[in-house]
């Protein structure tokens, strides 16, 4: 607890002066939003990443999410010892790391249990065993939202009826009323925050984004478990100004599809705070947003919270994380793609070899890379560097190609024009 | 979804891997409907297609579909694993008929609506697909009777079994096995017969229960009634509430319980955790890749079970002899095979040890003769052969076979009279046997199939170092500073060892992390069969002493070795021949 409450302080007072503005706040709003959790565990739920999160804003309860700790577990060097625990318990060692992590403190006491359990069945299995067994052995009483893949008025009217059956819940086990007008304020707040979020993808086209691998996975943290706090909303307007204001970027830019390992030293040195190859986006940082507007609004924000849930790009077939992907590429211009296997993790295992056929059928060369996102001692990084490094290799050498071509294509068209002329 | 024109005018089979695709709605439209059963030789084409870290049963599934026999499949979104071999297949388009049922994770009212509209919709799909129109007595006819077991025997749960698995069951148990796993256990009660009614001519009767309102279509009566009857099957680990699943535990017959699991499928070692818990049965846990390269180790572990089952008296088949009595335990294991000749007031009156080198069956011959001219014997002096360890199937000499883990619990009752507890670690097996208060075997538990914490992976790793055995065994007990080797793999632990190298971290740390990574292997295992001390280790990394220490220090009590822990084994299938001769004379008495 001390660590995340050091780091806290040290997010407030002495951020990283390299960094711009909204990434400042990004990290301030994910480690706080951790620590406090754990702070009051008497006001906090333990949910899934994915699942809406306004209700218990609204209720004034602090949300704290399995990949959340894990990524500050494994920050604070921690992890080692909850993965043991949790080996200890049984737990298979094929599972996620993010939710053993968590297994591993929960069960072992290292921290408080959450007053109650909230979780969806998107995006992956973990959410049916994780929570179901964290509520068994301490007797908290938990809800499952389960959501279709297909979005119809009908699967929307389901999610939405589940919704309302959580609130309730919410309700009487921390004996607060909950204010349906402020809930549709905070839902009408992430309708305008994903919004901008969605705008700041084109600003990053050509531009330099100076992040890393933790950046991008605190502003994932913040987009979901702070979404609809008007600090969230801040923190994408302030995005969207640093963007237009950003430097012009020349070098490689890569589009990032799930966890990211940011404590793996070999492969930062390739790709965090870099002029010459950047992750220009990332999926985790845009599951939620919606290109083509939303079939519901904030006056039912049961609806509008469940058809974001239903749309997540995580949820449903391969196919939309694919789409979400192409898109992600075409409007930043991107050179080409990552798709990051996290240990365990069936959901992208699965689908991580169609991710970049799909990928590379749309023109942008990709590569799976198999690794941890949570466990530092199951990804010592060596291999994985060697491969994304001949990766933004060949990344380079294309782009040189084309930009020569260009050149030269240019050069054609000036002789042409002077003939010509 | 993929609904295309037929390939062939015949329609064709449809497969399903997962208990709740709606076969006898399928069935009901003339469809011939067959679970998947199928064990892929190799996974090449799942691992191209889709990852190597996905369950054998999904990876043989993509195997199946890409067969050209194979046109139609019906999926649920069951798990992580069933959604991704559906876009996989989906994108291959190497199917005439491709579906996945969005399958709910609750079981209310609501869920019962959700999943009626999909099965709806996989009806019109079917519909359109094979031309054929939804005749209700068809459906009916295709239920099975649920008749539930009550015989003697031996549940199969846990994660999907595949083929080879329940035959190695089969064969091992002596008790008839049931398999209830993840795609067994299919059972939905009869349909009402009044489904199967036509609709009557004239005005409705109440007397004979007809409806005073609009009668319904023959589909929408069979799912409203089917809907619920499918979604309230014994539910699988993948729904929310599995409550009703501890019924599956001591029903009425079961007198042991075989718990599957299945490498990369996380659902069932989560109910294992509880399931142990729940029960008095005898449970093994046997954990698989699905593929038949397990089948070995399957057998060994099964018979075990099966020796704690049905008594050892009952396996052991002597033969008459004449004279003094002398029986010889041939333990045949990876790396050496071993002997033991007892007389008959179980005296050890020779032991051997030679390297099983090449073949099973030559050096099992060799050092038989070889502990017959120690002893000063013939061979036909010998009263009984016992014959244990992975090649004892190999040894056609033999008079019996035993597994290790019974032998191994008898050789520690003579080598460390009062021990509770065997740490076995050999070659290519790291176990940990739990033993009763009498000193027979209460659980035991086995690494998986990887070669994780066994003597291999230490071999592996001294070959890393550039280092021979003897040095290997206690360089690391100099060590000064704390190195965590936290990979168990052999892949990745090597890669780690080869960073601490580069990093020039000191060779004793290096040894010292690989000692402590494989006692806390062997601790997990030993929690699993709760395990208490006084512990006795036994196989050849007994004579590791930096291992040995590591496992003390983790466990937080001495562990015993004994000189003659290598032949513990053999020892073990000497007495156990030696009380079968003397129990037989008993009861001839």
């Amino acid at each position: 607890m001390k660590a995340f409450q050091i780091k806290r302080a040290i997010s407030h007072y002495l951020p990283d002066s390299w960094m711009y503005e909204s990434s400042k706040q990004a990290q301030l709003l994910a480690v706080d939003a951790i620590t406090s959790a754990l702070e009051h565990a008497d006001e906090s739920v333990l949910a899934s990443i994915f699942m809406p999160n306004e209700i218990f804003h609204a209720l004034g309860l602090r949300p704290l999410i399995a990949e959340a700790l894990g990524d500050f577990v494994a920050g604070a060097h921690a992890e080692a010892g909850c993965l043991a625990y949790s080996e200890r318990e049984g737990i298979p060692n094929t599972y996620c790391s993010f939710h053993r992590v968590l297994l591993g403190t929960l069960l072992s006491n290292v921290f408080e249990m959450p007053r109650f359990i909230a979780n969806c069945s998107v995006a992956c299995d973990a959410n049916n065993l994780t929570f179901r067994i964290l509520s068994k052995r301490f007797g908290t009483p938990q809800i499952y939202v389960d959501v279709p893949m297909a979005y119809d008025e009908e699967g929307c009217a389901y999610v939405a009826d589940q919704l309302r059956e959580l609130a309730k819940m919410a309700e009487e086990i921390y004996s607060r009323r909950l204010d349906e007008d402020l809930l549709r304020e905070k839902v009408a707040c992430s309708i305008r925050t994903l919004d901008l979020v969605a705008r700041s993808l084109r600003l990053r086209a050509g531009r330099y984004v100076k992040n890393n691998m933790g950046l991008e996975m605190q502003y994932g943290l913040a987009l979901h478990v702070l979404l609809g706090e008007p600090e969230v909303e801040r923190m994408a307007r302030t995005m969207v100004r640093d963007y237009l204001s950003a430097e012009p970027f020349h070098g490689v830019n890569v589009v990032w599809s799930a966890a990211a390992p940011f404590f793996c030293v070999p492969l930062q040195k390739q790709i965090d705070v870099n002029t010459d190859q950047q992750i220009v986006a990332s999926d985790m940082c845009f599951d939620q947003v919606s290109f083509s507007g939303w079939e519901h609004d904030a006056s039912d924000p049961y609806l509008a919270m469940a058809e974001r849930l239903i749309k997540n790009s995580y949820n449903g077939p391969g196919q939309r994380r694919a789409d979400r992907l192409i898109e992600l590429c075409e409007q930043t211009d991107a050179d080409g793609a990552i798709v990051f296997c996290h240990w365990g993790c069936k959901e992208t295992l699965g689908v991580s070899q169609l991710l970049v056929r799909e990928l590379e059928r749309s023109g942008y060369p990709a590569i799976a890379l198999d690794g941890d996102a949570c466990d530092r001692g199951n990804f010592p990084g060596g291999q994985a560097a060697t491969r994304m490094g001949a990766f933004l290799e060949m990344l380079h050498a294309k782009k040189d190609a084309r930009e020569a071509e260009e050149a030269e294509g240019l050069v054609r068209e000036l002789e042409r024009v002077r003939v010509e002329g | 979804m993929i609904v295309a024109t037929p390939r062939e005018t015949t329609v064709p089979t449809v497969y399903y891997p997962c208990k709740y695709v709606p076969a006898e709605l399928l069935a009901g439209f003339g469809a011939k409907v067959e679970p998947v059963s199928f064990e892929a030789e190799s996974f090449e084409d799942a691992d191209r297609l889709a990852h190597p870290n996905l369950c054998g049963f999904g990876k043989s599934l993509i195997s199946f579909a890409l067969k050209k026999d194979v046109r139609a499949l019906v999926l649920t979104t069951c798990c992580d694993v069933m959604r991704r071999v559906y876009d996989v297949l989906n994108e291959e388009r190497c199917l005439d008929f491709l579906w996945i049922v969005d399958l709910p994770h609750l079981q209310g009212p609501r869920e019962v609506a959700r999943l009626r509209r999909e099965l709806e919709r996989l009806a019109r799909g079917w519909k359109a697909f094979s031309g054929e129109e939804f005749d209700v007595g068809r459906a009916l006819a295709s239920f099975a009777p649920p008749v539930p077991r009550h015989d003697t025997r031996v549940t199969i749960l846990g994660a999907h079994g595949p083929e080879s698995l329940l035959e190695v069951a089969e064969d091992s148990l002596s008790l008839p096995i049931e398999n209830l796993t993840c795609t067994g256990g299919r059972y939905l009660p009869s349909p009402p017969p009044q489904l199967g009614r036509g609709p009557r001519e004239g005005e409705p009767c109440e007397a004979c229960g007809d409806a005073a309102d609009e009668p319904q279509e023959p589909l929408d009566a069979f799912l409203d009634w089917y809907a619920p009857a499918l979604l309230h099957q014994t539910p699988c680990m993948r729904m929310s509430d599995i409550s009703t699943r501890a019924e599956q535990l001591g029903a009425p017959g079961q007198v042991g319980v075989v718990y599957h699991t299945m490498k990369f499928c996380d659902y069932y070692g989560f109910e294992y955790l509880e399931a142990q818990r729940a029960t008095d049965l005898p449970v093994l846990k046997v954990e698989t890749d699905g593929t038949r390269q397990s089948a070995g180790q399957l057998r060994t572990r099964l018979q075990a079970f099966d020796e704690t089952l049905v008594g050892m008296n009952d396996t052991i088949k002597t033969r008459a002899t004449r004279g003094p009595i002398h029986v010889m335990g041939v333990d045949s294991g990876s790396t050496s095979t071993d002997a033991v000749i007892v007389d008959g007031d179980g005296t050890i009156v020779a032991t051997q040890i030679i390297p099983t080198g090449a073949k099973a069956t030559r050096s099992a011959k060799r050092v038989m003769d070889l502990v017959c001219a120690k002893a000063g014997l013939k061979p036909e002096d010998i009263t009984l052969r016992v014959a244990t360890g992975y090649g004892r199937d190999a040894i056609t000499d033999a008079d019996t076979q035993i597994t290790e883990i019974t032998c191994h619990a008898r050789g520690a009752r003579a080598l460390a009279p009062g021990v509770s507890t065997i740490i076995d670690i050999g070659g290519q097996d790291s176990k940990v046997i739990k033993l009763g208060e009498k000193g027979d075997v209460e659980n035991f538990v086995m690494n998986d199939k990887c070669a994780a914490g066994t003597g291999r992976f230490l071999e592996m790793m001294a070959n890393t170092l550039e280092m021979d055995l003897d040095r290997f065994c206690t360089e690391g007990l100099n060590w000064k500073r704390d190195v965590k080797i936290s990979s168990m793999c052999t892949v990745f632990a090597e890669s780690e060892v080869v960073s601490l190298v580069a990093d020039d971290t000191a060779v004793p740390d290096i040894v010292h992390g690989l000692d402590m990574a494989v006692a806390a292997k062997v601790s997990a295992l030993a929690k699993r069969v709760k395990a208490t001390a006084p512990y006795l280790m036994t196989g050849g990394v007994a004579a590791n002493e930096g291992v040995v220490k590591a496992i003390g220090q983790v466990l937080g009590a001495p562990i015993q070795t004994s000189e003659d822990s290598q032949l513990c084994g053999a020892l073990g299938a000497a007495l156990l021949g030696l009380e079968a001769i003397k129990g037989e004379a008993d009861e001839a008495a």
